[in-house]
């Protein structure tokens, strides 16, 4: 038995190479530490290793290296003992199973349905809402929510920020096998620095703008152009927009758009990775 | 039409064959073995004697007729009883009863070799008799009574091969299927122990493997009068059971590790093919030639064939089709054993 206080997932030092035709480091060196209680996510482009690492945790595939703790067992002590315990709800690979008559709102309820039907400690749901309805989305926020009101714990994927933001106790965001960032989503967007972004958009605004000045305006944390989109990030944007307003006017460009808002974990990401973090999934 | 639309799509149509090996098989292979196997036992019959059984009490017939008999009729004795048998089986061409003034030769008409054996047998008759006596015509009598016609032959055959589809294909094929679209890994996932779930699994599709034989048999009873013996129920239930068992294992051995249905498909046409064509189900082994007896005689499918016919015709009570039970049990065993060692849920 477990002692409470004790971890519900306690991994050190995880590796993961497959080896085929091609080498593909899927995780490259992982710690990971989840409190019983909370609801822990994995958050990462496709292909980041999130998958990977919860089918490891899960005991479905063997890790190249690394020690993984599931409620205080090993995987090779006693697995049924692990099984009794922990709930699966694994990736949705196939829209045409033989459910496929099911909604995908209805499988991915289904499977998380299956997933709690043993009374699990700890739950583990592998990107449960992607492709869902923004309704099924929400309820299935709802189930999560209320096995951890119960006590259960969690770990779950996603590529959706929004869902790591109001669903998570805490993140990690893991890029390439590896964490790049660790905390509770209002520390991740706190260590941005500021807490607003402000976006002006004008045609040719690319070739025109003075970036170094606007980048030396006060309350400026960071800039940069995407395409003839300016986007700055700032402390507090009702000091901010007239100066900005003001070096956009200057290149004599009519104004397109303005729009703020609040920081986001997908500008943590950018600011981490310079990328962004649904780049590339529409692909695949 | 454009010749080029034309060009790009008949070498796509090309292309689209010569990348699926299993219709390159199906056009090209399978035709083959069957021209092959079938050429083994059903080819150079002339070459080969007339087997011909002298029932016993007409062994005066049997000593006129041996030395006159030459290479193409091959004599022996048997009681009237198993020559009987052993025509229906197909194991003899013709059984001779009577005397040299009288004879009789017994035939099935629906092989293909009984002409000639009567012809044969005919011949022979004649120079026994020697050449200037007067010729007297045998008469010829048919088994075609029930329990002597093909459809006689054919139903504990099609049993056989009911029972290696529904093991082979409803165990394998179910297998796979569950492991190609991840259901097996969901139940992976759950306490559900291998061992556990592999016996439930086995079991369920056992039970139901166990009802279709019965049917096959009801509907031969009731539309030909195919005739049970009396005895032979309890044999034929061990034997059905023992032969589901049997190819069940061998379905889940076949789908141990396959990933994909292709894989899997291509196992089953090595394994099952052999056996329709070798398992004894539409035609007597005794066909082929000597040196393949080994090999038709350790197929799983000619056990189980063989020893329903037996029950069936009566010549098996439930002792006497331990043999053939203990085979089937003891493939069943095997196959399940390393099934269970080399399967993988994923
Ligand atoms: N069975 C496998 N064999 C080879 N490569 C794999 C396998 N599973 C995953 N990968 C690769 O490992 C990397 C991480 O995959 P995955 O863990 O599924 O990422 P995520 O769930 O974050 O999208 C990807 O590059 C993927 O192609
Ligand atoms: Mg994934």
């Amino acid at each position: 038995m477990t002692r409470t206080g004790e971890l519900a997932i306690d991994v050190c030092g995880l590796r993961k190479v497959y080896r085929g035709r091609r080498e593909v480091v899927a995780v490259a060196e992982l710690d990971l530490q989840v409190e019983r209680g909370e609801v822990f996510g994995l958050l990462g482009p496709n292909g980041a290793g999130k998958t990977t690492t919860v089918e490891i945790c899960e005991g479905l595939v063997e890790p190249t290296a690394g020690d993984v703790r599931i409620l205080g067992r090993r995987w090779s002590d006693d697995p049924r003992a692990i099984r009794q315990r922990i709930g699966v709800s694994l990736q949705e690979t196939r829209p045409d199973a033989r459910y496929g008559q099911l909604s995908g709102g209805q499988r991915q309820r289904l499977a998380v349905a299956t997933a709690l039907a043993g009374r699990p400690e700890l739950l583990f749901l592998d990107e449960p809402t992607t492709g869902l309805d923004p309704q099924s989305r929400r309820s299935l926020w709802e189930v999560v929510r209320s096995f951890r009101a119960a006590g259960g714990t969690v770990l779950l994927t996603t590529h959706y920020m929004d869902e790591a933001a109001v669903l998570c106790d805490r993140l990690m965001i893991v890029d390439h096998g590896r964490q790049i960032a660790l905390g509770t989503p209002r520390e991740l967007i706190a260590s941005l620095g500021a807490g607003h972004v402000v976006e002006l958009e004008a045609a040719g605004l690319a070739g025109r703008v003075d970036l170094g000045r606007v980048a030396g305006t006060e309350g400026v944390v960071e800039c940069e152009l995407v395409g003839d989109r300016l986007v700055a990030t700032v402390e507090r944007p009702h000091r901010v927009v007239p100066d900005l307003l003001r070096i956009v006017e200057a290149t004599g460009l009519p104004l397109d758009g303005l729009a703020t808002r609040h920081t986001s974990l997908e500008d943590v990401f950018v600011h981490l990775t310079g990328r962004h973090l649904r780049d590339g999934q529409e692909a695949s | 039409m454009r010749a080029r639309v034309l060009r790009e799509v008949g070498a796509m149509a090309l292309r689209d064959y010569l990348r699926t090996p299993d219709a390159v098989f199906w056009t090209y292979g399978f035709p083959l073995i069957m021209a092959l196997v079938l050429g083994l036992a059903f080819g150079e019959r002339g070459a080969q004697p007339s087997r011909v059984a002298v029932v016993a009490g007409a062994e005066v017939l049997h000593a006129q007729l041996e030395p006159v008999a030459g290479d193409a009729v091959q004599i022996e004795i048997d009681t009237a009883e198993r020559a009987q048998r052993r025509l229906v089986l197909g194991s003899i061409d013709a059984v001779l009863s009577g005397s040299l003034d009288a004879p009789v030769v017994t035939i099935d008409p629906s092989r293909p070799d009984a002409e000639l054996a009567e012809l044969r047998l005919e011949s022979a008759l004649r120079r026994a008799r020697g050449e200037l006596a007067d010729a007297v015509q045998p008469r010829i009598e048919s088994v075609d009574e029930p329990g002597g016609r093909y459809i006689d032959f054919l139903l504990p055959g099609l049993i056989g091969i009911n029972l290696m589809g529904a093991g082979i294909y409803g165990v394998g094929y179910n297998v796979v299927q569950m492991r190609v679209k991840n259901l097996l890994r969901r139940i992976w996932v759950t306490p559900v122990g291998r061992v556990e779930f592999l016996v439930a699994f086995l079991s369920s599709r056992l039970l139901l493997a166990l009802l279709p034989p019965f049917v096959i048999l009801a509907f031969g009873m009731l539309a030909f009068g195919v005739p049970v013996a009396p005895g032979a129920w309890a044999a034929i239930a061990v034997l059905v059971l023992a032969g589901a068992a049997a190819f069940s294992g061998f379905g889940l051995l076949l789908a141990s590790r396959a990933r994909t249905l292709e894989t899997l498909s291509g196992l089953m046409n090595v394994v099952m093919l052999p056996m329709w064509l070798c398992g004894g189900a539409f035609f007597s082994n005794d066909r082929f030639p000597a040196v393949l007896q080994p090999l038709v005689r350790a197929l799983p499918l000619t056990w189980l064939t063989d020893g329903l016919r037996s029950a069936m015709l009566g010549a098996t009570d439930v002792l006497a089709a331990w043999p053939a039970t203990a085979l089937l049990l003891a493939f069943a065993a095997a196959t399940t054993t390393l099934a269970g060692r080399l399967f993988r849920w994923a």
